[in-house]
């Protein structure tokens, strides 16, 4: 581990330029903004400023990129705070507590609590990279196809227990992603796949489309719907009323240590930011000493969220790095990212690419830092923007998608995808159908896919090389363990079965 | 339109997909050969479980039809809100098909600032030109990523 720490020194010394840092401080700050305007966020930002970076030297574009990330989590937990309104998926369960704050007059401190408590999740995440990746990563070495097939496996499997949603939508969700990655020239035979000779298709339908229509046009749709008013709390920051609130963040350390903890495990294990922030906030409000005052304005209700939000979120890098394997749907873009600029996702990164990986960790620290003070220092503006009307911040947001879905591949017919699945997107949110496992499927499944036939083709086809060692057949037995998951659960659980439409978040 | 018909609707979508899915690989081999699975092998499956997972998803809305029933996806006003908003991009995206991304975008933006929103004209036609330009300078210029250009941009020189 004292190698992790040379090599994270070096890391500084490449990320630390004047450039990088200008481009630290415009990804935070394009982040906050996706992460503030309804209908853009992580995931799509990263998206649309992918093909912007396709001429960048690769670490310069993963550290605008990250930054863009880290400034969307923090824009998200603004406008849940100020006005009720969650600018990300991963900030609803702010919402619960911020904004009771906010409507008491209390906006600075709940702001301030948001962004000091995610930040710390952060830090707290990019220490644990920093700490394990190398270890991951030798341990990966080791794999073969048959290893990346059972991990691979897992982490579709381990959507299908944890991921929060009814395992039936997240089979279909998986699938229709699987499908539809399957599009276009087969790897191993070189042969034709569902092109149905429409010569659109031969290239394959790609993700980065997919994502700007899912997570942009849909969440469009949506917020149109609702009829959008911002009308919300004061964004006034008072410079004293927000050092009082960061002395007291130590009185909140339990909460804080508890949110990182969820927040890891979440983010390496592919649940995500958005289930890790529900799941904080809901041990939260069932463990702490404060737990009469939850729901009704309780800064431990904003706290709990956010740290496990962002150290889900930094988290879910260290899979993406060591195992190529991304532990969230922003992930899985920039990993889609990570191969267009021509790396190879993965082990070999930690050894091929060393300035890229401890660039990338290095930026880490220095992003969120400067995430915390651009977040703190911007609310203003940003609370002065959603005050422009929504009937022309929509449509420019639709021709900024429109842009971002066209450049993805200069194909016009890409704007038709982008738009089917928009509308897909928003019948996915009203029908609970999770997003996260259709992007990841997208993205690795023909890896995954691969992996099985290489490993098909050095056991003359025969199953049992996914038992062959301890190590694979370990990480097999236990994908298939969290596939059968929920059907042990119906089991234990029958009444459950004829109530889909049960809540599943907590309130 | 209540949730009931949207979860019906949206399965019977997905089994056609899986259908669809199923169709296209029984055009190439779907089985098991020496070298294991062939090209068709994943895709029949995946189709499979597709229509198997949406089947199940709808009986599982008969069954429950009466509380699914109560749940209506939206009212009549956002409805007529969505569509408002859906309908002139798909306008927008026809129209980008021959006469360019950039005079697509500014007659959608001028359009629906104007009528949807309901703004003055000046408005409506600052920000379609402003957000126009700012776009051509920003690809164009700065990252040198072409977008769709259309006989507009031709006449103008700039394609």
């Amino acid at each position: 581990m004292l190698s992790n720490i040379d090599s994270l020194m070096h890391g500084f010394g490449v990320a630390l330029s004047g450039y990088h840092i200008m481009l630290m401080m415009g990804g935070v700050l394009l982040g906050i903004l996706v992460g503030v305007l309804p209908g853009l966020g992580a995931p799509n930002g990263v998206t649309l400023l992918l093909p912007l970076t396709f001429g960048m030297d690769p670490v310069s574009a993963i550290i605008l990129l990250t930054s863009l990330y880290w400034g969307a989590l923090f824009g998200g937990s603004t406008t849940s705070i100020l006005f009720n309104i969650p600018g990300e998926p991963s900030s609803v369960a702010t919402t619960f507590d911020g904004y009771p704050l906010a409507r008491q007059g209390r906006a600075t401190e709940a702001l301030t609590c948001a962004f000091v408590s995610a930040g710390f999740g952060a830090l707290v995440g990019v220490v644990v990279i920093t700490l394990l990746s190398t270890a991951v990563a030798n341990f990966a070495l080791r794999f073969g196809p048959p290893e990346y097939f059972a991990v691979y496996l897992l982490a579709f499997s381990s959507f299908i227990a944890f991921g929060g949603g009814a395992p039936l939508k997240t089979i279909i969700s998986l699938c229709l992603g699987f499908g539809l990655g399957m599009v276009g020239i087969d790897t191993v035979s070189g042969s034709m796949r569902l092109t149905f000779d429409i010569d659109q298709l031969v290239s394959g339908i790609s993700f980065l489309v997919v994502v700007i229509g899912l997570f942009g046009l849909g969440e469009l749709l949506l917020t149109i719907e609702d009829g959008p008013e911002f009308k919300g709390a004061s964004g006034r920051i008072d410079p004293r009323e927000m050092l009082r609130a960061v002395a007291r963040m130590p009185r909140y350390w339990l909460a804080m240590l508890r949110g990182s903890a969820v927040g890891i495990w979440m983010g390496i294990t592919p649940g995500g930011p958005t289930a890790a922030s529900f799941m904080s906030y809901g041990i939260a409000r069932r463990v702490s000493k404060n737990r009469a005052n939850f729901g009704k304005g309780e800064p431990e209700g904003v706290i709990a969220p956010e740290t496990a939000d962002h150290s889900a979120g930094t988290a879910a890098m260290l899979p993406m790095l060591s195992l190529g394997i991304p532990g969230s749907a922003t992930s899985a873009v920039m990993l889609g990212g990570l191969m267009i600029w021509g790396l190879n996702p993965g082990p070999m990164l930690f050894i091929e690419q060393h300035d890229f990986v401890w660039g990338m960790i290095a930026s880490m620290y220095l992003g969120n830092v400067i995430g915390v003070v651009l977040a703190l220092a911007t609310v203003p503006l940003f609370a002065a923007m959603l005050s422009v009307s929504f009937s022309i911040i929509g449509p420019i947001i639709v021709t900024v998608c429109m842009v971002g879905a066209y450049t993805v591949a200069s194909s016009p017919f890409d704007l038709w995808i982008a738009l089917v699945f928009g509308a897909v997107g928003y019948a996915m949110k009203k029908l609970d159908y999770p997003l996260a496992p259709l992007i990841l499927a997208m993205v690795i499944g023909d890896k995954a896919e691969d992996a099985f036939r290489q490993s098909m083709l050095s056991s003359d086809g025969s199953l049992g090389i996914f038992w062959s060692n301890w190590l694979v057949g370990g990480i097999t037995t236990l994908a298939i363990l969290f596939l059968l998951w929920p059907l042990v659960t119906l089991l234990r659980r029958p009444a459950q079965t004829t109530d889909p439409d049960a809540v599943t978040h907590e309130p | 339109m209540t949730r009931y018909h949207l979860e019906l609707v949206f399965a019977a979508l997905v089994f056609l997909m899986g259908a669809i899915g199923v169709y296209g690989a029984t055009l190439l081999d779907t089985g098991w050969g020496a070298d294991g699975p062939q090209a068709g092998f994943f895709p029949f499956r995946v189709g499979l479980i597709l229509m198997a997972a949406s089947a199940l998803v709808m009986a599982q809305a008969v069954v429950s039809r009466v509380s699914l029933r109560r749940i209506p996806i939206t009212d009549h006003e956002g409805m007529k809100r969505v569509l408002g908003f859906g309908l002139p991009i798909i306008v927008m995206v026809a129209l980008a098909q021959w006469t360019g991304l950039y005079v697509a975008m500014a007659l959608y933006l001028l359009f629906t600032i104007r009528f949807r929103g309901k703004r003055p004209w000046h408005v409506a036609l600052g920000v379609a030109l402003g957000v126009s330009i700012a776009t051509f300078l920003v690809f164009e210029t700065w990252f040198q990523v072409p977008l769709l250009k259309g006989p507009l941009e031709i006449m103008l020189g700039l394609g």
